[in-house]
């Protein structure tokens, strides 16, 4: 974990209301897939966590959805401009050995973290990845997506691909794909529908969560889940990945 | 170099920074950034005597120049803080345990565990976010007097510090009160009640409905108050609410202040303390100021 002042690379908008932002750190960063960041935004008393798209060298880059006046002031960012970034934060994703096919299942700004995983595995392990959309302006990342062994595309409402979420698209075929493993990241309800669907199939589903953070380090206790044992634990430090038996959604 | 030592009830601290309570847990997290021996001390994160689960998220949320708070007093216990980081925290720097009860006797309780094992106590009483105890003791003078002088009961050797809530009618009355309690020190302010509404939602941003306002947009309030607290008693005051920067803990120091707190800016710079200490040590220079004490109520 280090705190950097980076330099804007580039700042450009890559689908509708959808920014990719890399950044120099000036020096190597090892960021482990599934890993974020605390960006400082001028003016702003919080830092926005963002999850790492993707990680090579001293360049790290996160793309993220206009939401509010912060990630608008993200936005007017040009490159060149200096950037207060504290990471590699979180405990990432892991892929055992033995987890050969690796299933892919992300929705709207929670497949970014999943093009990391792309980013450090695909030729290495076979992975199927099911990404939806809500539609044809949110698509992005085509490129990154290809890489992977099968990919399918999803839309809410149907102006590509399957016709509905990843999860359902996911859960269609799980049985032909058989895979080692899931990861996953996206908004909530698709998260508990994943966790419904996969009940009982004994294959292990790792989710990363996003809650509204404080310290982004664990200090501040501000961001904390509920685990399905009635403990706390912090999303930024003990996550952003879990178990999804482990947590309650 | 300037001489950023203080002195604090008798208690040498190396320079007058101390992150805030609830913002830098028990110093672990932030000790793999920078390593934390180079604070003046740590306020620890609210201590009741069982553990706490704390509220429901979301806990924090953000307004113009300040954010909100409502974790609740989540935390492991005062004998898992004993038995886990106590020890660890002292090698490194002074520790100020922050305590806050559900009742009286838990205060006297939670004081009577930790007297002679941390540097100093310092009594939340101003906590805005939970039901029961927390700043319902912290309003009334009365009620001030009545736990400052049950929790100095139980504290035979480490100081006890009152931290004072801002949500009160007279800042100067309260001080007075906890120095009439028998308070050796006061610390001031907690956080200021507020509330973010979700218009989309229609619904309150945080779970707990109102958080703790803190963070660079309270500061003259809480300088105001720290300069009127000060006037108010002869004990030692620590100054806090919105310090972002050297310039603003001077202003703390001037108003009345011995030491300050630093909490919002730790999320928003996580190397704010050891920068608000070198831009300490470099103010002082460039100003003539030899040691950093004598600014503590220059304010003319």
């Amino acid at each position: 974990m280090r705190e950097v002042t980076a330099v804007i690379a580039e700042n450009r908008a890559i689908a509708r209301d959808i920014f990719s932002l890399t950044f120099d750190c000036g020096e190597e960063i090892a960021v482990r897939p599934g890993q974020f960041c605390m960006l400082g935004v001028t003016g702003f008393p919080l830092r926005r966590p963002i999850a790492v798209c993707k990680a090579a060298g001293s360049l790290v880059t996160v793309c993220y959805r206009l939401k509010g006046e912060g990630t608008r002031a993200l936005a007017r960012l040009a490159a060149g401009e200096a950037l207060q970034v504290l990471l590699p934060l979180g405990n990432g994703f892991y892929l055992g050995a033995q987890e050969k096919r690796v299933a892919l299942v992300g929705g709207g700004v929670g497949i970014f973290p999943l093009i990391s995983v792309i980013g450090v595995y695909a030729g290495q392990r076979a992975l199927y990845a099911y990404m939806g959309f809500r539609n044809r302006e949110a698509l992005c990342m085509e490129q990154e997506l290809a890489r992977c062994e099968k990919l399918t595309l999803a839309s809410d409402d149907g102006s590509f691909g399957f016709h509905g979420t990843s999860v359902q698209a996911f859960l269609q075929e799980v049985d032909a794909v058989r895979p080692d493993v899931v990861l996953s990241c996206g908004p909530t309800p698709m998260l508990r529908a994943l966790k419904q669907g996969m009940q009982g199939r004994g294959i292990p589903v790792y989710v990363s969560l996003e809650e509204r953070m404080g310290c982004g380090i664990g200090a501040c206790l501000v961001c904390v889940c509920n685990k399905t044992d009635g403990a706390h634990a912090r999303v930024c430090k003990d996550g952003p990945v879990f178990e999804i038996g482990e947590v309650e959604l | 170099m300037a001489d950023l030592r203080v002195t604090l009830c008798g208690v040498p601290l190396k320079n007058p920074v101390i992150p805030a309570s609830g913002t830098f847990g028990f110093g672990r997290e932030f000790d793999e950034l920078y390593d934390i021996s180079c604070l003046g001390g740590v306020a620890t994160k609210g201590l009741t005597l069982k553990p706490r689960p704390g509220n429901s998220v979301p806990r924090i949320a953000e307004s113009r120049g300040v954010i909100l708070n409502a974790v609740g007093l989540q935390n492991p216990g005062v004998e898992a803080f004993i038995a886990h980081d106590l020890a660890w925290l002292r090698a490194k720097t002074r520790v100020i345990a922050n305590v806050a009860g559900s009742t009286l006797e838990d205060y006297g309780e939670i004081c009577l565990r930790l007297d002679g094992l941390v540097d100093f106590v310092e009594l939340n009483i101003s906590c805005p976010n939970v039901k029961s105890g927390g700043m319902a003791l912290g309003i009334r003078p009365e009620h001030i007097r009545e736990v400052t002088a049950l929790a100095k009961a139980s504290l035979k050797k480490t100081p006890l510090i009152v931290k004072l809530s801002p949500n009160v009618e007279s800042i100067a009355v309260n001080a007075k009160a906890a120095e009439e309690g028998g308070a050796d020190c006061i610390s001031l302010v907690n956080t200021f009640t507020g509330m973010v509404i979700d218009i989309e939602r229609r619904m309150p941003l945080l779970a707990n409905r109102t958080g703790g306002v803190s963070g660079a947009g309270i500061k003259p309030i809480a300088v105001r108050m720290v300069y009127e607290a000060s006037h108010a008693v002869s004990i030692p005051v620590i100054g806090m609410g919105g310090i972002t920067c050297a310039e603003d803990a001077v202003e703390f120091l001037m108003a009345g202040a011995t030491a300050v707190q630093v909490g919002t800016q730790n999320f928003t710079d996580p190397l704010a303390c050891p920068r608000i200490i070198g831009g300490l040590n470099e103010w002082c220079d460039r100003h003539g100021v030899a040691q950093i004490s004598s600014l503590t109520g220059a304010c003319k």
